[in-house]
This record gives structure tokens, C-alpha cells and sequence, in this order.
């Protein structure tokens, strides 16, 4: 998603009228009723689209997918997501409460992930909501990879010509070792973020349905938009240079350009082609976005850099003591009095209630939230605050929901 | 995973790929196979589904209508041949709700 622990939030249960359904409708509701400029089809920021026999036109600023018969399945699969969480999570839920209640289990008693794994073992009917949303995930994944394979010279050809242009630069690093936390095919999706050369593509387009189902809209990118406009800047009102961090699609980063078009503005991941697509789209949009392959606990960038470091739903995708790394990176490259603000889930507790920890494990496990349990074992807000930034008390929301870290970095 | 048909550069390297598909949810790994094939079927209908729409949407600008699909009756012939297929394709999608299984599969022979 990116990087999403996609069923963590999304577990809608009238047994659990408890803070993680509380966050999903906050967001739901607030995405509800924003309103972006721009959005709309043929204004500013609209896509020129791209030459070729698989060209079927725009709709605002997202090209329309190369197939219809791709578009169709695509289509299909976010209309299961809905009916999955308007139906089959309700039945799984049921199942889960009669097997609390042969058990005796108080339902708010707070478990560990030892306990519910015991749990679930005992009851298959439980794990159907599950099998039929993984089903359901890679059947989004297969379909878009297959296309993207398909006519895989057609769309390596289109990144190639990218690359080069602008307004925007891209810097890919071919040589830079990848990490083997970052290997993982987070999300099931068919190589992850770095083993498949259209990456980039793929999850762009599975997330977009997923978003639909979950948070509203974001075929605009109206989601990350209203984040870059959420974001906090320095006291003294200048804004010269940008980080957005573990920038995936750079939906979030081509937003910050946008609001801050005078400002220097770089999306970085560890992804080669995560980081292509995003010029790729970016170029294409005539934002001068900048883009670059690098890690983000090691950007290389010299110190006190940057005037705004950012990041959206990256640490609960690394091991905790990556995510110490990277805050201390980002205190290094933020200048003081700079702004440092970590969009991520709330984190922190490795005990909760039966219903909501079964949704972190699965999660975890088969959706391949490799390190969503290690982001859940810390609190990411506690971590940045001891490493030389100081919390805003009372600060906006970024993403309604989601963990408040509107940091200051100390001088 | 390297693109299939192409020399060009792609940036990519090796992931670690995820054991999702070893996963065993509901006790019998035959009827998670069948969730999955259900599923995809019906992706794959729901596609079909819709071209027709796309279809009938061009058709309808070059005059041949909605209004003109819906009122077609079928010659006498046509609907003989429908309903036979309409019946085969019943008995293929759905005939086997009407199986009786109840032998194990270590069962033997009943008789010979």
C-alpha cells in the first residue's frame, strides 16, 4: 500500500466497538467529505497520457488501465472488497464470537498473538472472511502483473524515455544492496517493491481499490493530497527542501511538490521500480517531483538538509531497529526548527483485544505484514520524541486515525 | 521477477517471496483451492459481463439499441437451441450440488 497493514485497520466488528473501527470511521467520514482541487477530470494537474496501441485515454490525472478486460477485473475485485466487508467479515465475526463464547473468552480481554493463533487453530469457519479476501488480493496482484508482462516491452520502454526527461529528476542506484527486510512481498503482492519490474504499476493500481473499499477515493490521489495539505511547516514559515521518505508511487510526494511548487522536493525508496514509476507519473503530470533509489536510514544527504521529512505508512514495514535508524536519519537531515512528521498507524501494545489482535495476526502472516508485529511491539511516537525532535502538543492530524507525529527537530 | 519478453533494464532484484499460497485456512486444502477458483471465476465472468456492456453501449451509438436487445424475440428455432443450452450450462456450473457424497476416500469398492 501502500505499505498498509491492510486488514489491521480494516477490522469492522460489532465486536469490536473499540479504538480500530473508531479510527476507520474517522477516516472514512473525513474522506467522505473533502473536496480536492483538481480533481476533477481535465483540470490542472490532469495527465497528457502516453503513445501507444494500449493508450484508452485518462480520467483526471490517472491513466486508465492499458485493458479493458483488465479495468473489468480490477472493477470486480474492489466490488468484493465492499461486499467482503459488508458480509463475509460480519459471518467470520459471528463465527469468532461463538467460538469466544465456547470458550469463555471475554471478547474486550486483552490477548497476546500466542493466544489467538491457539485460538483460530480450533475453528476453520472463522478463517473463511480470511481466505476469501487473500483470494480476492491475489487475484488483484495476478491480474495486474500478468497484464504488465504482457506487454512488458511497451512499458519498460515508456519508463526508459521517462527516465531521462523531466521536469523532475530521477536517480536510480542499480548497484545499492537491497536489505532482505525490504525483500518481502509485503501484501502478497507478486514481488514486492523491488522484484518486479513494474512494481510501481501493479501497486498503484491494486491500492487504488483498495482505498476505495476502505478509506474513500484516491484515483486522484485525493487521499494524499489532503495530507500534504495537513502538513505542518517550520515556525518560520520557510520551506526550501522536502523528504518524503519510503515515497512508494510518490503519490504523496507529487502532492508536496504541488503545494509547495517553489520548494526543492524529493521522494526516495528502496524500490528501483517503485521510484521509476513514480517519475514516470510525475513527469507525465508536468510536476518537477524529484525521485531517487535510496534507503531511507541512509539517504546520504548532508546534514540539516531538509526543512520537511516525511514518510506514509513506511515504518510498519521495516524491523523496529530499522525504524530507529531511520528517525535518527531524519534527525540528522531536518535542519533545526525543521518539521519531521511520520505519517503512520498508532502504534504500540503487543495485547489487545481477541477480535482486533486475530486482524493483526493474519495480517501479519498471510498478507505478509512481515513487520507489522515489531511496529506494534514499540511506539513509534515515544521513539522519535528521544531522538532530538520535539512533539507539538495539540497538532493536526496528518491522516485522520492515524498516529499524531508532528515533531519539531530541536536545535 | 524479470519481464518475460524484454532485454530491457528493469531495476528489479530478487524478493522473497511470501508462502501465502502453502496456507491452510479452512481444514482441507481442496476446498481453499476451490474459494480461490470460485473467486476467480467469478472475476473473470464479471469481465465478460462487462465487455458485453461496453458493447452494447458502442453498438447503441452506431443504432443498434438497448431498446432494440431488449425486445428481441427469438425465432422458434433460437429458443430451442437456447434453452438447450441454457440447460447445459446449468448442469455444467451447478450439477454437481446434486452429488451424495458420503464414502471416505479410503473406502474400497462396495462391490466389484
Amino acid at each position: 500500500m501502500h505499505r498498509r497493514e491492510l486488514l489491521g485497520l480494516a477490522a469492522g466488528s460489532a465486536l469490536v466497538a473499540h479504538t480500530l473501527q473508531g479510527e476507520l470511521a474517522q477516516a472514512q467520514e473525513y474522506f467522505s467529505t473533502i473536496s480536492v482541487p483538481g480533481a476533477a477530470a481535465g483540470k490542472a494537474g490532469t495527465v497528457t497520457g502516453s503513445k501507444g496501441p494500449l493508450q484508452r485515454g485518462t480520467d483526471g490525472r490517472l491513466l486508465r488501465m492499458g485493458s479493458l478486460d483488465l479495468e473489468s477485473q480490477q472493477d470486480f475485485t474492489l466490488a468484493f472488497r465492499q461486499m467482503h466487508a459488508r458480509q463475509i467479515r460480519v459471518a467470520a465475526n459471528n463465527a469468532f464470537q461463538r467460538l469466544l463464547e465456547a470458550e469463555g473468552i471475554d471478547p474486550t480481554m486483552p490477548l497476546s498473538v500466542e493466544q489467538v493463533r491457539e485460538l483460530v487453530a480450533k475453528d476453520p469457519a472463522i478463517n473463511f472472511g480470511v481466505k476469501c479476501w487473500l483470494s480476492n488480493q491475489q487475484i488483484t496482484w495476478k491480474t495486474l502483473q500478468d497484464y504488465y508482462h504482457q506487454n512488458a516491452d511497451y512499458y519498460l520502454a515508456e519508463m526508459e524515455a521517462a527516465d531521462k526527461s523531466g521536469p523532475g529528476a530521477l536517480v536510480l542506484s542499480p548497484a545499492m544492496t537491497i536489505p532482505d527486510y525490504a525483500r518481502h512481498e509485503i501484501h502478497i503482492q507478486p514481488g514486492g517493491y523491488v522484484g518486479d519490474p513494474f512494481a510501481g504499476h501493479i501497486y498503484h493500481y491494486g491500492t487504488n481499490s483498495f482505498y476505495i473499499s476502505q478509506y474513500g477515493h484516491n484515483e486522484q490521489d485525493e487521499i494524499h493530497r489532503s495530507m500534504a495539505g495537513q502538513m505542518p511547516i517550520p515556525a518560520d514559515g520557510k520551506v526550501k527542501r522536502i523528504l518524503d521518505m519510503g515515497c512508494g508511487v510518490g503519490q504523496l510526494t507529487v502532492a508536496l511538490k504541488e503545494r509547495f511548487p517553489d520548494a526543492e522536493v524529493w521522494g526516495i525508496d528502496v524500490g528501483g521500480p517503485m521510484v521509476r514509476y513514480s517519475h514516470l507519473r510525475a513527469a507525465r503530470m508536468g510536476i518537477g517531483a524529484n525521485f531517487a533509489q535510496k534507503l531511507a536510514e541512509d539517504t546520504g544527504y548532508p546534514d540539516n538538509h531538509f526543512d520537511i521529512v516525511t514518510s506514509y505508512i513506511m515504518h510498519h514495514e521495516m524491523p523496529a531497529d530499522v525504524t530507529r535508524k531511520v528517525i535518527a536519519e531524519a534527525q540528522r537531515v531536518t535542519r533545526p526548527g525543521g518539521v519531521y512528521y511520520p505519517i503512520d498507524f498508532k502504534s504500540g501494545g503487543t495485547r489487545t483485544n481477541p477480535r482486533q489482535m486475530y486482524s493483526r495476526w493474519w495480517d501479519h502472516r498471510w498478507n505478509n505484514e512481515v513487520w507489522s508485529l515489531e511496529y506494534h511491539s514499540m511506539n513509534l511516537t515515544d521513539e522519535v520524541a528521544q531522538r532530538g525532535f520535539t512533539q507539538v502538543q495539540n497538532a493536526t492530524a496528518a491522516m485522520p486515525g492515524f498516529g499524531v507525529r508532528h515533531f519539531v527537530r530541536t536545535a | 521477477m524479470a519481464a518475460p519478453d524484454s532485454k530491457r533494464p528493469t531495476y528489479a532484484t530478487e524478493a522473497i517471496p511470501s508462502d501465502v499460497k502453502t496456507g491452510m485456512f479452512l481444514g482441507n486444502p481442496a476446498l481453499d483451492s476451490l474459494v480461490s477458483c470460485v473467486i476467480a471465476m467469478n472475476a473473470e465472468m464479471w469481465s465478460m459481463r462487462r465487455r458485453m456492456k461496453v458493447m452494447e453501449a458502442v453498438m447503441a451509438k452506431k443504432g443498434v439499441t438497448t431498446d432494440l436487445i431488449e425486445k428481441y424475440v427469438p425465432s422458434a428455432a433460437e429458443k430451442v437451441a437456447w434453452e438447450q443450452d441454457r440447460d447445459r450450462f446449468v448442469s455444467l456450473t451447478l450439477g454437481a450440488l446434486a452429488d451424495q457424497g458420503f464414502r471416505d476416500m479410503s473406502t474400497d469398492f462396495p462391490k466389484r
